[in-house]
């Protein structure tokens, strides 16, 4: 039985085939024209924000549209490194967006971040002098403004220890509490504990040191359940692991949802960051970008984001409309002389980490 | 009376009634499906973390729904889905036709190279395709859905030889005379491909048409090296959010995802039935 | 198969397309990356090709041919295991009723369309500690006690004291059940394919012949299914070989593969000649199989070969 398809015939098909390809030709001339070629010459209404999840108020960026009219649109990425390779080639067409500290610097030595104009930035007022101070990264805060600072500490899950476990000894060098650890798998961190609880600089580029770490993490290697990607905080909430190396904002929020959960800094010492609002080079509206960074800053919008986000704002305004939960909580405001004893994160140069990550890849391997 | 009430035992050919098999079957199935259905389950599950059963709720849906950014994301995935199936199967099956059908200088180069983006992690695959667009100025302000265009490109690119082994397989058990003998009875060389070849072909189509298009759906890696503001996918709007845990927003988008890809998978196959079902029995 | 010149309007109807587009954005992405394998870094993101092979060299160390090797294995673990339960599988499928089979295909490819993170997420909550495995063996693991109980003989902890929860997440094995989950349907449906093509008289004549089903299973069934049982292998193998999100995710401290190790190149390190020279040697290997499966179809298809 012959079976009837769809093409009839050799004529016909010919005939469809030009139809087809007109059509695609012209699809494709009209798709080509760039919606810039329609665009008049003030900025249009809009913004590209790359953020962090879970990064921002739930009403910001609505809020940010009702008072200047411009809209936002936010994309999201999990890692800095992700955050990097993105822009790596260019701006794809962001105009804002959320490095950490460490990566600023690393981003600005291979232009990729405009400066910012402090003038158009009035809520710059209300940042507290101290943070704005430590600007080792990025001196004089040509390319960045604080936006949440933080440390790495460690979450721990109280009801397992009958007193906060408050060394790092117990993550790093002991095999006390084999399989109910994790540490981060971000490499800068990993080694960077390490170095802190043997004495060293967090940010040390001496291979002799780094050699010794790898050696500790190697030893340690059998006792550690997994090196977390960001989710140490999951791993410590569903009892995988009762001591965790993690963001102290994580474990803020995990703090709020679960009573038994603690955290602290270590007692060498553990590691500072700060996240920056930026702005990357050929961002398509640097006006809407000033405009966003000084929005952030509003005393009122940030307290909205910080309760929200749970991690330590730089906003002194927005700190005096915190409830006391909040300013009281350890893991968002740790003890001064453990913070004393903490380092910010640095870049120190594509050598130190490509060292750095070797070592890292042959702790994972071992 | 006995014979009436005992079931008919197997037939020769009737594997999926033996019951060795069907063991594999059933615990193949419930190994698949477990961790789904509990996924869907944990979806109604009031608690933030989504880590232990706290009491059900529907806010969650909710949320999602009111999640624009997410509800855009997956309706570009789809539409970068169903363009690339589209594309992957052409260029399939062209591909698998003149090489089954031809002797050419080069043709064990051909199928070296078609090979290979099944070969490359797909890192690689992405990273490359980042690159290359950005040193030849790929623009990156078009209009939707022209802006998916790259993406588009890269899922097609990498998937189509997926289905050209698929439909390479199936063509090997072509009977070529069946051509040989169509051609002398006078049809035309298009018409013994779409009347002969075809047909013969069409469950290798749809197996290799459902395979490229979940390996579309799916991907992240490549999504993410070749996409930009606008033309954010689902897989990679879902990364940024589990990173830190999954909430049951995002088991409820999944839930959403698989009821939807029942619903066109069903509507598929009663289509495809139908069209089988207008041919009578030879 | 016939020479190009009979017909070369149809060659190039059929080869051109194809070629073309893998011309233009396969092979140019990847003629730029091996430019890149070649090069130098000279700052954060310039590179110079300098067509130095210290990358290769660096490639070739034993901690990178360590990871190597461990990857190939876990592919082979996982691509074994989805083949003998694929096998069983497509058979069920392919020798069901019209209707069934449909539904069976159906039912096998979905769990496929939900997003690679989300099943992984989903089979994080089966195998850890507290997931699901473990409640249902813990709840198994009492039940001898709960039933003694029942009778009055409680208290004998037949099973002793406490229930160890096993410990299946962030081990090798995870990895492989990950991986066995997301690449079975790349086993099933060209298995599936070739099935159904297949000669159903064969197998009948082998069983009237005596034969039974397990021997008709080996020497029947697999021979001629052989083109699609290949086509599965290659399709399951070669993506394990190279897949980072699973290991990444379910892995534990060292499980990392080849993908992770290129990954990081990419990303935190920064550093992407050696990740392209990594992904280059990566590729020459799976190349060398496929290279082999080449030969062996050239040599079927000479006269006086298989058919």
């Amino acid at each position: 039985m012959h079976r009837k398809t769809g093409f009839s015939g050799r004529g016909a098909a010919l005939t469809r085939r030009h139809f087809v390809q007109a059509t695609a030709a012209i699809g494709l001339t009209l798709g080509g024209l760039p919606k810039a070629a329609f665009a008049s010459d003030a900025e249009e209404k809009q913004l590209n924000f790359y953020n962090w999840d879970t990064y921002i108020g739930e009403t910001t960026l609505a809020d940010f549209e009702e008072a200047t009219g411009i809209a936002v649109k936010m994309d999201l990425f999990a890692e800095n490194d992700e955050l990097f390779a993105k822009l790596r080639e260019g701006n794809p067409g962001y105009d804002v967006i959320v490095p950490t500290s460490n990566w600023v610097a690393r981003m600005a030595a291979a232009d990729m971040l405009a400066p910012i104009d402090h003038g158009r930035i009035p809520n710059i007022r209300h940042l507290d002098q101290r943070l704005m101070e430590d600007d080792a990264f990025d001196p004089g805060h040509k390319f960045s403004l604080p936006y949440m600072w933080g440390t790495i500490g460690i979450g721990y899950r109280k009801s397992k220890f009958p007193e906060p476990p408050s060394s790092l000894k117990w993550l790093y060098d002991s095999g006390k509490y084999s399989g109910r650890i994790s540490l981060m798998s971000e490499c800068d961190f990993l080694l960077g504990m390490a170095l802190k609880y043997l004495g060293y600089s967090l940010n040390s580029t001496d291979s002799a040191q780094i050699a010794q770490a790898e050696a500790l993490l190697i030893k340690q290697k059998p006792h550690i359940k997994s090196f977390a990607e960001d989710n140490g905080q999951d791993l410590l909430a569903s009892g995988e692991v009762d001591l965790a190396l993690e963001w102290s904002g994580d474990i803020a929020q995990l703090m709020a949802e679960d009573d038994d959960i603690g955290y602290v800094l270590p007692s060498e010492g553990g590691a500072m960051w700060q996240d920056t609002l930026a702005i990357p080079k050929g961002a398509p509206h640097p006006q809407n970008a000033h405009a966003f960074i000084n929005f952030i800053h509003e005393p009122r919008v940030n307290a909205d984001i910080t309760r929200l986000v749970r991690y330590a704002t730089p906003n002194q305004a927005a700190l005096a409309q915190m409830d006391a939960a909040y300013m009281q909580n350890p893991a968002i405001f740790p003890p001064a002389a453990l913070l004393a004893k903490s380092e910010m994160i640095l870049y120190q140069g594509e050598q130190a980490i490509s060292a750095r990550q070797e070592a890292c890849t042959r702790i994972f391997a071992a | 009376m006995r014979i009436l009430f005992r079931r008919a035992r197997p037939g020769p050919l009737e594997y999926h009634r033996r019951w060795p098999l069907r063991l594999v079957m059933a615990a193949a199935l419930l190994f698949l499906y477990a961790p789904l259905v509990a996924l869907m389950a944990f979806s109604f599950n009031d608690s933030r973390r989504n880590i232990v059963w706290h009491g059900f709720t529907l806010k969650y849906y909710e949320k999602l729904f009111a999640n624009t950014e997410l509800m855009l994301a997956f309706a570009n995935s789809l539409t970068i889905a169903l363009c690339s199936t589209l594309i992957s199967i052409i260029l399939g099956l062209s591909a698998a036709y003149g090489l089954w059908r031809f002797r050419f200088p080069g043709r064990t180069l051909y199928q070296s190279v078609m090979a290979m983006p099944i070969v490359i992690p797909e890192i690689c695959m992405g990273v490359a395709m980042m690159a290359f667009m950005a040193r030849t100025g790929w623009p990156q302000d078009l209009v939707w859905p022209f802006n998916l265009g790259a993406i588009i490109i890269a899922h097609s690119a990498f998937s189509f030889p997926f289905a050209a082994i698929v439909i390479q397989a199936r063509l090997e058990s072509f009977n070529r005379e069946l051509a040989d003998c169509a051609q002398n009875l006078g049809a035309g060389e298009f018409r013994v491909f779409c009347d002969i070849i075809l047909p013969h072909l069409r469950p290798a189509i749809v197996a290799g048409g459902l395979l490229t298009f979940t390996l579309s759906l799916d991907d992240f890696v490549i999504t993410f090296f070749t996409s930009g503001p606008d033309s954010v996918t689902f897989p990679v709007k879902i990364y940024s959010m589990v990173r830190f845990s999954v909430t049951p927003e995002v088991n409820a988008a999944s839930t959403l995802l698989i009821v939807i890809t029942v619903a066109l998978t069903a509507l598929a196959l009663r289509l495809q039935q139908r069209a089988a079902a207008g041919v009578p029995a030879q | 198969m016939e020479s190009w010149r009979k017909s070369p309007r149809a060659w190039a109807l059929s080869m051109l397309a194809p070629g073309m587009w893998l011309a233009l954005f396969f092979l140019a992405p990847l003629s730029l990356l091996w430019l890149i394998s070649f090069g130098v870094k000279t700052g954060i993101t310039s590179i110079d090709i300098d067509w130095t092979l210290a990358n290769y060299a660096r490639a070739a160390q034993p901690l990178y041919l360590a990871i190597f090797l461990k990857s190939l294995w876990i592919a082979a673990a996982t691509t074994t295991i989805c083949l003998i339960i694929a096998l069983p599988v497509a058979l069920v499928i392919s020798f069901a009723p019209q209707q069934l089979r449909a539904w069976l295909l159906l039912l096998m490819i979905l769990p496929f369309w939900t997003n690679l993170l989300i099943r992984t997420y989903a089979l994080i909550a089966v195998l850890r500690g507290s997931g699901h495995v473990n409640s249902v063996l813990g709840w198994l693991w009492q039940l001898p006690d709960g039933l003694l109980a029942m009778i009055g003989l409680g208290g004998h902890h037949l099973m002793g004291a406490q229930f160890t929860p096993l410990e299946i997440l962030y081990t090798d094995g995870a990895v492989v059940i990950g991986l066995i989950y997301v690449h079975l349907p790349f086993m099933v449906l060209p298995l599936y394919a070739a099935l159904n093509s297949m000669d159903r008289s064969l197998i009948e004549a082998s069983l009237d012949l005596g034969a039974g089903h397990v021997r008709t299973f080996f020497f029947i069934v697999i021979p001629l299914a052989l083109p699609g049982i290949i086509s599965g292998v290659i399709l399951t193998f070669i993506p394990a070989l190279g897949s980072y999100l699973t290991p990444d995710l379910l892995g534990g401290p060292g499980s990392q593969m080849i993908a992770n190790v290129i990954e990081r190149q990419f990303k935190a390190a920064n550093d992407w000649p050696f990740g392209a020279a990594l992904s280059f040697l990566l590729m020459y290997a799976a190349f060398f199989g496929l290279a082999l499966r080449g030969l062996a179809d050239r040599r079927a298809a000479q006269p006086g070969g298989a058919w």
